[in-house]
């Protein structure tokens, strides 16, 4: 399985270019299409071999599901980010409780930022892929 | 970038709190449907001259929100009787590992002089 990752620079800051591999797996992945369509995510076409590939996961984690993102975490080519968008994906959120939700991404992969919100703004996603490429470069 | 003009200033982004008008009363913990808030202090005994008795009141020593179970419901704002918890539209707080969601006292009432 082989994701198909789009390359973006941001608009705050356009020498930033990113891979982002988008698993939207609820409703705060609404946020990441509203970055997109309000330019503070700008498609970026050949930047396909850009340095940070992220893969971004918003929303909810359900045991089920939980193979499938380790999947998609092995399937990306060289170092991978990973941004845990939102009070769900970063700890279960208001399903912290429920038996069938992981309680965060990072049980099942390793996690570079976490962006709080819920949903997190489109501007938190952006704010969160800065501070994700400033640790990377640092 | 720390913020955007078009972001509402009522925007559910950061919750605040003063931590002199908190009264330690509970409600906030209580009302949280994410259960996450947490909340520690201590009772002192005052007496003043002329009093007919004693009174207690209670002193906060410690108030945490974890931003990462929070779902920014406002309902420990609303259910506040003293105020002295506050919306405000910060949004850049993104942590770099698990533990830096969980906000004490220090970071929730400096969150105004940060936006």
């Amino acid at each position: 399985m082989t994701p198909a990752a789009p390359a973006f620079r941001l608009a705050a800051d356009p020498t930033v270019r990113v891979v982002v591999a988008n698993l939207g797996l609820a409703c705060c992945s609404l946020e990441v299409d509203v970055a997109i369509q309000r330019g503070l995510l700008v498609p970026d076409e050949d930047g396909a071999g850009a340095a940070h590939c992220v893969l971004l996961v918003s929303g909810t984690v359900t045991d089920v599901l939980a193979p499938a993102v380790v999947r998609h975490y092995e399937a990306l080519p060289g170092h991978v980010s990973v941004m845990s968008f939102g009070a769900c994906a970063s700890t279960g959120g208001p399903y912290w409780d429920a038996p069938t939700v992981t309680q965060g991404v990072d049980r099942l992969v390793p996690v570079s930022v976490y962006v709080p919100g819920c949903p997190p703004r489109p501007e938190a996603l952006v704010a969160g892929l800065l501070a994700l490429t400033a640790e990377v470069s640092a | 970038m720390s913020h955007n003009d078009e972001i509402p200033a009522a925007a559910h982004g950061y919750i605040a709190l003063t931590p002199a008008a908190c009264t330690s009363c509970m409600l906030c913990v209580r009302e949280c449907p994410s259960w996450c808030i947490t909340l520690e202090s201590h009772a002192v005994q005052t007496s003043e001259p002329g009093a007919r008795r004693p009174t207690t009141v209670s002193v906060l020593d410690a108030f945490t929100i974890d931003f990462g179970l929070c779902m920014f419901c406002g309902i420990c704002v609303e259910v506040c009787p003293f105020d002295a918890l506050e919306w405000t539209p910060r949004f850049d707080y993104a942590a770099s590992d698990r533990s830096g969601l969980v906000q004490a006292i220090d970071q929730l009432s400096g969150s105004g002089d940060q936006r």
